[in-house]
């Protein structure tokens, strides 16, 4: 009997605040898939794995991932400019020119890339660092910001998907997670927003960022010609420019420059073009780039 | 240091001589004749093997010396002089040219180098100069390509008339050099040192003409040595050194591609016997 | 700290055709990832028809390339006559090998066709002299693992003057644009019996 009574009988205010299991969800760093993670099976696996795989403070580590890159995003008067090179390195190996460094990370629009001009509603995340990292922790963020969408019936900020990845990062802190990412994004609430975030748990929202081993070189042409009332012509050129900058003078990046405008209605693709005809049309018809000899 | 108090021996003399190096010259003059003849196919060196007294063992006196496999020396004046060169030479084909380029020395570099040492020994402290003349012969490849149309070949199917090579770097073929103890050296067409040099070279002017073949230069050798010799001719006190066509029956085995045989070879006892039966 | 091999970046690369030899080179000069030059030749003239490449360590591409024409200027004057490319390269090897504990950081490659046998001649080393003839093509530099795949699958026998160029320009123009140490222009060098022909290739500038 008193079993047959409990099943039918509830407390009181039972349904008025988070269970114990959404609480935990809610509040945790790790996300429930980290236990999936196998790691090392040595008492110290962070200090291992840094070892192993931070190739910086240890170039002959035994586990090469894929890195350098250049990757920019600014915000101007008409929205976000978000731009990037293509290529992927192994060492001095060029693994590919063909590498898509801009995710968007939304529910509308997650995996699909539609060659449209109109504007596609979401944010819009980079890749520099570790590929893989990039990659699936980024489509990590975009299952968030979905559930986010679910149960709130409203888009993600910026603000709040940037905590989502930047908590992820520090969650992991030096177990050699590899990842430097900027999300762009348009919210009612926030207007034109643009954080940085990296493995090393840094969040940072700003104006004008570079990220990758050809930052310097974007930074350059970047901070000398922006303007924040520059159009939406002249912003996208810039943008074109300064990632054409740093393919030039940076060994690790290279390829197609690949650039997307993000607007109140969401983003939009400006193309991915091979950087070889701009670059020798931007030397012969606009005289730059002279220190680069076209006869013998 | 021993070297800081030991100056040379050999300083001028108020009237601008070295007289160390005419005390030297006088060395030569009083040594067995040796000669050098250059032929269009090669070279022939010879001179006389004098020995003291008759209980010497013939066979274990050596004057003409192999350098390179292409190019052999004599001389004229004192043999110990003359051993401590051709040790030199040797060591300096190879450290000077053949440990550098895998290649033996053309014979123009080799008599530079020779030079060098017996010049430096006219102006190094502690030492006295070299008291021998050098003949020295050798055969050179040379640079420029083979023209092809100048060979002959005669009904033995052995190449008779040389190519148009007539010696030095660029063309190949035959040189000859003299070597003095001043360092100062000479190429000759044929020429002679020692004892009886000046009356060998009158006779080798009489008898050397232009198209000498190398079977003739060994015959005029004999004939040259002939006119000065003191004791016997026979192949006991006769030394003869040839640079002739490659002598592939030396290498001491065959088959191999691209290798080749010394041109540079000494003449046995009973080749020179036939050559005097000849005479 | 990268190797000193790597740190300048470079590639060069030499092939036999018929009766004529190509060389080619990239034309970058780096710092790591720092691209600073992009005129850079790693190709050098040692006579009418002979030449050397030289990759690797940049300071030591300009001293070694510097010591050479001193030694072969030596050789010309002593000798009174042009080095053939066989013994530039026993010159090379020695060299190298003098040098046995403290090495060069280069990786030089040779290319010529012999005056008096008209015929062609190329070979590589390693940077303590040890010579690697080839009957095919020899390359060298930060893109050289690329190189080897492009010239085996490029590659032919008693290839003409012409297809010759064509071919050792794409072979290094394919490796380089896989190698991110490499690249920025090439220049190539088509050596006949009598003549000499030089090209410069535009490469991509990434």
């Amino acid at each position: 009997m008193d079993k047959l009574i409990a099943q039918y009988t509830r407390s009181s205010h039972q349904n008025e605040f988070y269970s114990e299991q959404e609480q935990h969800d809610l509040t945790e760093s790790h996300p429930p898939l980290s236990l999936k993670f196998s790691l090392p099976p040595i008492d110290d696996s962070r200090a291992f794995l840094r070892a192993m795989t931070d190739d910086h403070s240890n170039p002959s580590c035994p586990i090469k991932l894929a890195h350098g890159t250049t990757t920019l995003a600014f915000r101007f008067q008409g929205g976000i400019i978000v731009a990037t090179d293509s290529r992927a390195t192994a060492g001095n190996w060029i693994a590919s020119q063909t590498v898509k460094k801009v995710i968007p990370v939304s529910r509308l629009s997650r995996g699909e890339d539609k060659p449209t001009d109109a504007p596609t509603p979401g944010l819009l995340g980079t890749m520099a660092g570790g590929a893989a990292d990039c990659q699936y922790w980024l489509r990590y963020l975009s299952q968030q910001c979905t559930l986010h969408e679910i149960r709130h019936k409203r888009r993600i900020t910026v603000a709040a998907a940037s905590k989502i990845l930047a908590n992820l990062t520090y969650g992991y802190k030096g177990y050699g997670l590899s990842m430097g990412t900027m999300l762009a994004g348009m919210t009612p609430q926030e207007g034109p927003a643009l954080y940085y975030i990296d493995s090393d748990g840094t969040r940072l929202p700003g104006n004008l960022f570079c990220v990758g081993s050809g930052q310097t070189f974007a930074y350059g042409v970047l901070d000398a010609n922006y303007r924040y009332d520059l159009s939406e012509e002249e912003a996208l050129e810039l943008g074109r420019r300064s990632i054409l900058a740093a393919m030039h003078r940076d060994a690790y990046s290279g390829g197609f420059i690949n650039l997307y405008h993000v607007k109140e209605e969401g983003w939009v693709h400006h193309g991915f073009n091979d950087m070889n005809p701009i670059f020798w049309k931007t030397k012969l018809e606009k005289g730059e780039f002279s220190n680069v000899t076209s006869e013998l | 240091m021993a070297d800081r108090y030991s100056f040379s021996l050999t300083t001028f003399s108020p009237s601008g001589k070295l007289v160390q190096i005419e005390y030297a010259l006088n060395a030569v003059n009083s040594g067995v004749t040796a000669l050098g003849i250059k032929a269009t196919n090669g070279i022939v060196l010879a001179t006389e093997k004098k020995s003291s007294s008759p209980l010497i063992d013939p066979p274990s006196l050596s004057k003409i010396s192999l350098i390179t496999p292409d190019i052999g020396m004599v001389y004229a004046g004192m043999g110990p002089d003359y051993r401590v060169l051709v040790d030199k030479a040797r060591k300096v084909s190879h450290t000077g040219y053949k440990r550098i380029y895998n290649e033996y020395p053309p014979t123009r570099i080799l008599v530079q180098d020779v030079a060098r040492v017996v010049q430096e020994a006219t102006q190094s402290g502690g030492v006295r100069p070299y008291g021998v003349s050098l003949l020295i012969a050798g055969w050179d490849e040379g640079v420029e390509p083979d023209s092809g149309d100048v060979q002959q070949i005669d009904e033995d199917g052995e190449p008779k008339k040389a190519t148009g090579k007539t010696g030095g770097i660029m063309k190949g073929g035959p040189s000859l050099y003299q070597v003095d103890p001043s360092g100062s050296y000479y190429p000759w067409k044929a020429t002679a040192i020692g004892k009886h040099a000046t009356s060998a070279k009158t006779f080798l002017e009489k008898r050397y003409t232009e198209g000498l073949e190398l079977e003739d230069a060994i015959h005029i050798a004999l004939l040259t040595l002939k006119e000065t010799i003191e004791g016997e001719m026979n192949g006991d006190t006769i030394e003869i050194g040839i640079v002739g066509p490659p002598a592939d029956h030396l290498l001491g085995y065959e088959g191999v591609e691209c290798s080749q045989g010394p041109r540079f070879r000494k003449l046995t006892k009973e080749e020179i016997e036939d050559y005097l039966t000849n005479l | 700290m990268s190797s000193p091999f790597d740190i300048n970046g470079g590639a060069c690369v030499a092939m036999v055709g018929k009766d004529c030899v190509a060389i080619a080179c990239d034309l970058r000069l780096g710092m790591q990832a720092l691209t600073v030059s992009n005129n850079f030749p790693k190709l050098f003239n040692f006579g009418p028809s002979t030449f050397l490449g030289l990759t690797g360590l940049a300071t030591d591409v300009s001293t070694v390339s510097d010591l050479f024409r001193y030694k072969v200027n030596m050789y010309r004057l002593r000798e009174e006559r042009n080095i053939a490319p066989q013994t530039l390269a026993n010159l090379v090897s020695s060299s190298l090998y003098e040098k046995r504990f403290g090495p060069f950081f280069v990786s030089p490659v040779v290319a010529g066709v012999n005056y008096t046998t008209g015929k062609p001649f190329i070979c590589g080393f390693d940077s303590i002299g040890c010579i690697d003839f080839a009957k095919d093509f020899i390359v060298s530099g930060t893109a050289s693992e690329q190189l080897f795949g492009t010239c085996e699958g490029l590659w032919e026998p008693d290839m003409s003057p012409d297809d010759l160029f064509e071919t050792i320009s794409q072979a290094l123009l394919s490796a380089v644009d896989r190698d991110a140490l490499s690249g920025w222009g090439a220049q190539v060098y088509i050596i006949e019996k009598d003549k000499v022909t030089k090209r410069l290739l535009k490469g991509r500038q990434d």
